[in-house]
């Protein structure tokens, strides 16, 4: 070798690299087994559990159909419901950011009673006290007022559950799009966009991307709370499974199936969620 | 009958106040007439960016009047038509950003025909025409479907050029296009800003880039504390400063 010159190494990665390497590669791997194992032994956990409390599982076969047959009432009431809060949100989080001082307040007023008052006592208000606002307001001379506002349980239940998760959707949104970089709103202003088009156009398409992981949560959590409209009588998943379980001393089995239901259907909601997040992910640096 | 025809840009006796105190621009004249090149120099701090933000209203100025292309707008007004004529400054204006401000969900071509499509309502097919060939002055046609996130800088930041260039405006502003790249990435840039001038294109440009100011600029100002220190030819200005602090001010940058 002549002095002077850096010798220069030849070859491909060295075998003892690659021995880390695959060290690296057995850990996943085992990692990912363990994981299985314990995802298999809580499952055998839960079924021993059901097997030992002695479950009577022809009696939950048998009332399975009827207590599905409440879910479509849970999927309406939760999917118009969390239309209507989406609607609200967006609604109330650009009231939030407004400069309209009436506006503002409005939207602000709105977060703070419903977040500040109990849903079940929401629920109550819209079912039974609106009728009586609206005898009032008959009373003054508004003709059909009162017939207008005594809602059936399953619009009742809509407007109150919509009402109330568009107040904490509201906070999602506006955090959203205030988490959108102030270069961006300049860029869209100076190209010469409104206001109304910077929003459409820059800033919500990107909040959009923000805010779907705590917007499915809050859905989720709908799904569940929709079963608060058994509280006006109607024939939803929970209400079944709870009406069935008492009349024939079987709570248990009754419970644990309408539990089982519930969750499937977040399992598939989650799902769900993912993939539009990966769908809404398009723009980022894949590693 | 001699007709002497208007500056592009004329900024007249423009202040710019923060808060209640901070005086950022004191009183600033800028004519810049059409075709030109005009390079702004200054220590931070001395209100550059302010000044170029002011011409395309992403900045109130406090006092003062802009005006572009012979659209004249004073500083505190209020009436509806002051926000429409914003707007038509804004369309005749291109801004470069430090940080590109690109628009990180839409694809380069996407970005590319936003502002012909969205603000000038353009039909998409004729704007993607023109879109391609902007992307191809810029050298990048082959990237018109990736996302911003997946370019470097220097493309990034002629992606954005392009997407100024894209509303044909009469004027370019930049605003320390090549202050956040890395030094093998700044050639191109400003390369494609050269080519930009010789096209005859009115350029207001903030930037530390030597070269540009010195070969391209046909005048390069001196901003001190919101104040003109000094103006002139490249040449007087890298060769013959008069003021002290303009000296100054050379000695830390060359």
């Amino acid at each position: 070798m002549n002095a002077g010159t850096i010798p220069t190494k030849k070859g491909g990665i060295p075998p003892e690299a690659n021995n880390v390497l695959n060290q690296i590669e057995n850990r996943k791997t085992l990692y990912r087994r363990k994981m299985i194992i314990a995802f298999i032994v809580l499952g055998l956990l839960l079924v021993a559990t059901l097997m030992v409390i002695k479950l009577d599982f022809k009696f939950m076969l048998k009332w399975l159909p009827f207590v599905l047959a409440g879910s479509g009432f849970t999927f309406l009431v939760a999917f118009l419901a969390i239309a209507l809060a989406c609607f609200l949100a967006v609604i109330g989080a650009l009231g939030r950011m407004s400069k309209n001082p009436f506006l503002n307040s409005f939207a602000t007023s709105y977060v703070s009673l419903i977040r500040g008052t109990p849903l079940l006592v929401q629920v109550y208000m819209w079912y039974l006290a609106l009728p009586q606002i609206g005898k009032a307001l008959e009373d003054l001379g508004i003709e059909g007022i009162q017939s207008l506002v005594t809602l059936p349980a399953v619009p009742a239940g809509i407007l109150a559950l919509g009402v109330c998760y568009g107040a904490y959707m509201t906070e999602t949104v506006r955090a959203g799009i205030q988490s959108i970089k102030l270069g961006q709103t300049e860029a869209a202003k100076a190209l010469g966009m409104t206001e109304a088009q910077t929003m459409k156009r820059v800033i919500f398409p990107q909040a959009l991307r923000v805010i779907i992981p705590p917007v499915s949560n809050e859905f989720i959590a709908m799904i569940k709370d929709s079963s608060l409209v058994s509280l006006m009588g109607v024939w939803e998943l929970s209400y079944r499974a709870i009406k069935v379980g008492r009349r024939h001393f079987q709570s248990l089995e009754m419970l644990i199936m309408v539990a089982l239901i519930y969750w499937a259907m977040c399992i598939l909601l989650q799902y769900a969620q993912e993939k539009l997040e990966a769908y809404m992910a398009r723009g980022d640096r894949r590693t | 009958m001699k007709k002497k025809s208007n500056p592009m840009v004329k900024v007249t006796n423009i202040h710019k106040v923060f808060g209640k105190k901070l005086h950022v621009l004191r009183g600033i004249d800028l004519e810049v007439n059409k075709g030109e090149t005009v390079v702004i120099l200054g220590a931070s701090g001395s209100g550059k960016s302010t000044l170029l933000r002011c011409i395309n209203f992403l900045e109130e100025p406090t006092a003062g009047t802009v005006e572009v292309d012979n659209i004249a707008v004073t500083a505190g007004g209020d009436d509806k038509n002051r926000t429409s004529q914003i707007l038509d400054i804004r369309k005749k204006t291109g801004m470069c950003f430090q940080a590109f401000n690109l628009f990180p969900h839409m694809t380069v071509l996407e970005n590319v025909i936003e502002g012909p499509v969205t603000v000038l309502g353009q039909r998409k097919q004729e704007a993607v025409l023109y879109a391609q060939e902007l992307l191809d002055w810029v050298g990048l046609t082959e990237k018109r479907d990736e996302y911003p996130s997946r370019l470097s800088g220097g493309q990034q930041q002629r992606v954005a050029i392009s997407r100024s260039l894209a509303m044909k405006p009469k004027v370019m502003l930049f605003d320390e296009p090549t202050s956040a790249l890395d030094p093998e990435l700044v050639g191109e840039v400003v390369e494609v800003m050269e080519r930009l001038a010789k096209e005859g294109m009115t350029i207001i440009a903030v930037t530390h880039e030597l070269h540009f100011a010195r070969d391209v600029a046909d005048r390069v100002l001196i901003m001190d504390h919101g104040n003109w220190i000094e103006e002139g030819t490249p040449e007087k200005i890298f060769n013959n400063p008069e003021n002290k602090r303009t000296k100054q001010f050379l000695a830390h940058i060359l």
